[in-house]
């Protein structure tokens, strides 16, 4: 960062790093599925030995990976969005769009779920609810708490990413966000332009 | 406003912000909520509503296939095998005419699908296939069109993300899909085939036969070692993934996790597993899987609160009113997937937009797993049809001294292809339900 940062920067950044690490470290778990799901197969194919939360820990760790990734992937603007028009833009019709439609757009589902969610994992809390897919099931509290959690991860990067709208329509240019690792394709293509 | 004029405002709306280019899944999630609460009359019920249709897609089974398919996708291409499979592939075809756009149409059928992911598939084979071809005098258009054919062929061919997806939402079973998607796969990758093979015979400066100086002179023992090292372990990795699904022996997600663990084995058998490549899997991983998982989130909250305010009768007696038959719907139906493939990505169509067509299979009459194979050999063109083309702009990427004209100009055969194989494919049904139903039995008799 040879750039120096001002302090609205710094708390941009510093948004952005916590969805990064917190949706990185979350990613693991897909190696810990991969292996997981791996052993059940083994155990139930070849030593007849099921393991018994298998079916719940399966969903149990997908959940928690797309629901914990959502605001890294929001900081690097990696959801999916029709792009035809956007990408041609100059960049203050961008932010004015982008902040315009954070406001209107992102804000009442996102505070929704956070509310509504709040609510959800605390009947859940209230009642140690366990899976019900077989007898004796996991306890399914703490996996209902990923709800509210990734929400409000979310609504932090979206208070960022509007922020970021809002500097960029009176700047004319986005502000930085951080990077990491790219697709294949985008890597190989960088490398040819240098 | 009556519940109708509401639902029709939230679609128009809901086409409206995607073309602007928000992002997807918070406008739809946003949409629900909004014409939620006015629909309903009730804040309580919009809101309840939502955390509902959150938890049940975090807590989905089917859904669970869709990092574990992406990490080995992730896995495998960072496992070096691409160059490896290139260099047996192009050992055993020889110097004849068209040997490399072959090695290429090889290469990218089994390295796409292993991965199911084209901008890699497409950008790797431009870094390798492509240079090795106009090195050889390839014409650059034809070259281009192999690449770019030959790297999307992984959405279509088992085990694609996109027909996970098609499942779910359509609420067919992921194993038929694989075994219906099994034989269009191999048909379009055989024309694909048929048309390098006879373009190099045609015209042999198009493709001609490697110049004496660039062939690899290898002994037999050492081209089996290169097909034993390069070739086998992809393909029976890649086959057992698919063949333990199709016979039953283990469920979508369990091949996928397997698959997963092999592929960490294949990158340190190939001296790739470094803490750089897993850690990029890993990251990009979560990435993509929050990217679809959040868009299925959005979605299903416009589409549950679309279907109570009406919307979905409104469409069904709209189109019912156009009076068309059977043949007349699927086309139409195919028709609007294939413009939407303009300005749209194929996870936006599958979870947005097919649910619209989809109530309307029965009444039509219209198998909904022949219909979603259809919609899969459909949305690979999108890949293929300029100015959005995809594919194209991956290979540019990688290859900038080509032109953008000259790489469409390649991928137009390949378009008339696909549109063929579409249509043997409607001509000849039984392509995509004869392997299913011999697999596990026609639905109904069971």
């Amino acid at each position: 960062m040879a750039v120096k940062e001002g302090e609205v920067d710094r708390y941009l950044f510093w948004v952005d790093r916590v969805s990064t690490w917190t949706g990185k470290a979350f990613g693991w778990l897909v190696v810990v599925l991969a292996f997981f799901v791996s052993w059940d197969v083994l155990a139930r194919k070849f030593f007849d030995a099921p393991l018994a939360w298998a079916y719940d820990g399966s969903y149990i760790l997908y959940g928690t990976i797309f629901m914990m990734a959502g605001a890294y992937t929001l900081a690097r603007n990696a959801h999916v969005r029709g792009d035809i028009f956007y990408t041609n833009w100059p960049v203050r019709t961008q932010a004015a769009v982008d902040l315009l439609l954070y406001l209107l757009f992102f804000f009442p589902g996102i505070i929704f779920l956070v509310w509504g969610g709040i609510d959800f994992a605390e009947l859940s809390w209230r009642v140690q609810e366990r899976s019900t897919t077989t007898s004796g099931g996991p306890p399914v509290y703490q996996f209902k708490t990923v709800l509210p959690i990734a929400a409000v991860f979310l609504l932090a990067q979206g208070v960022v990413e509007t922020i970021r709208a809002a500097l960029a329509l009176r700047s004319g240019v986005w502000p930085r966000r951080l990077g990491d690792v790219e697709e294949t394709e985008t890597k190989l293509a960088q490398q040819e332009q240098l | 406003m009556s519940p109708e004029a509401l639902g029709m405002l939230m679609l128009f709306l809901l086409v409206f912000t995607i073309l602007i280019g928000f992002p997807t899944a918070f406008t739809l999630m946003a949409l629900g909520v909004i014409f939620g609460v006015i629909g309903f009359g009730s804040v309580d019920i919009a809101r309840d509503l939502l955390v509902q249709r959150t938890y049940t897609l975090m807590r989905n089974d089917v859904l669970v296939a869709i990092p574990l398919f992406l990490f080995m996708g992730y896995m495998i291409e960072r496992s070096g095998v691409l160059d490896r499979l290139f260099y047996s592939l192009q050992v055993v075809v020889g110097p004849m005419n068209g040997a490399l756009a072959l090695a290429t149409l090889f290469t990218g059928t089994i390295f796409a699908t292993a991965t199911g992911i084209v901008g890699a598939s497409v950008a790797l084979l431009g870094v390798l296939a492509l240079p090795a071809m106009l090195r050889a005098r390839y014409q650059p258009a034809f070259a281009s069109g192999v690449v770019t054919a030959s790297g999307t062929l992984g959405i279509l061919i088992p085990p694609s993300v996109l027909l996970i997806l098609y499942g779910f939402v359509a609420g067919v079973s992921v194993p038929r899909l694989y075994a219906g998607a099994f034989l269009p796969g191999l048909m379009l990758s055989g024309l694909y085939l048929v048309y390098i093979i006879g373009r190099a015979y045609l015209q042999p400066n198009v493709a001609p036969a490697l110049a004496k100086e660039l062939r690899q002179h290898v002994t037999v023992p050492h081209a089996l070692w290169l097909l034993l090292t390069g070739f086998l372990p992809i393909a029976v990795l890649i086959g057992a993934v698919l063949a333990s699904i199709l016979v039953g022996l283990a469920t979508p997600s369990e091949a996928a996790a397997l698959g997963g663990v092999a592929a960490i084995g294949l990158a340190a058998a190939y001296r790739r597993l470094t803490w750089q490549n897993l850690k990029e899997s890993v990251f990009l991983t979560a990435r993509t899987s929050a990217m679809v998982g959040w868009l299925l989130v959005g979605s299903g909250m416009f589409a549950s609160v679309f279907a109570r305010l009406g919307g979905a009768q409104l469409i069904g007696d709209f189109v019912v009113r156009l009076g068309l038959n059977e043949v007349g719907f699927f086309w139409l139906a195919q028709a609007i997937i294939f413009f939407l493939g303009w300005p749209l990505e194929w996870t936006e169509i599958t979870i947005i937009f097919l649910p619209l067509f989809l109530p309307l299979l029965e009444p039509f009459n219209i198998d909904p797993l022949f219909f979603g194979i259809m919609t899969a050999l459909n949305q690979q063109t999108s890949f293929l049809s300029p100015p959005v083309a995809m594919s194209a702009y991956y290979l540019k990427g990688v290859a900038p001294t080509l032109l953008l004209n000259q790489i469409f100009r390649g991928m137009y055969p390949f378009l008339a292809i696909q549109v063929l194989a579409m249509g043997v494919l409607w001509l000849f049904p039984a392509l995509a339900t004869w392997l299913p139903d011999v697999v596990y039995g026609v639905i109904g008799e069971r």
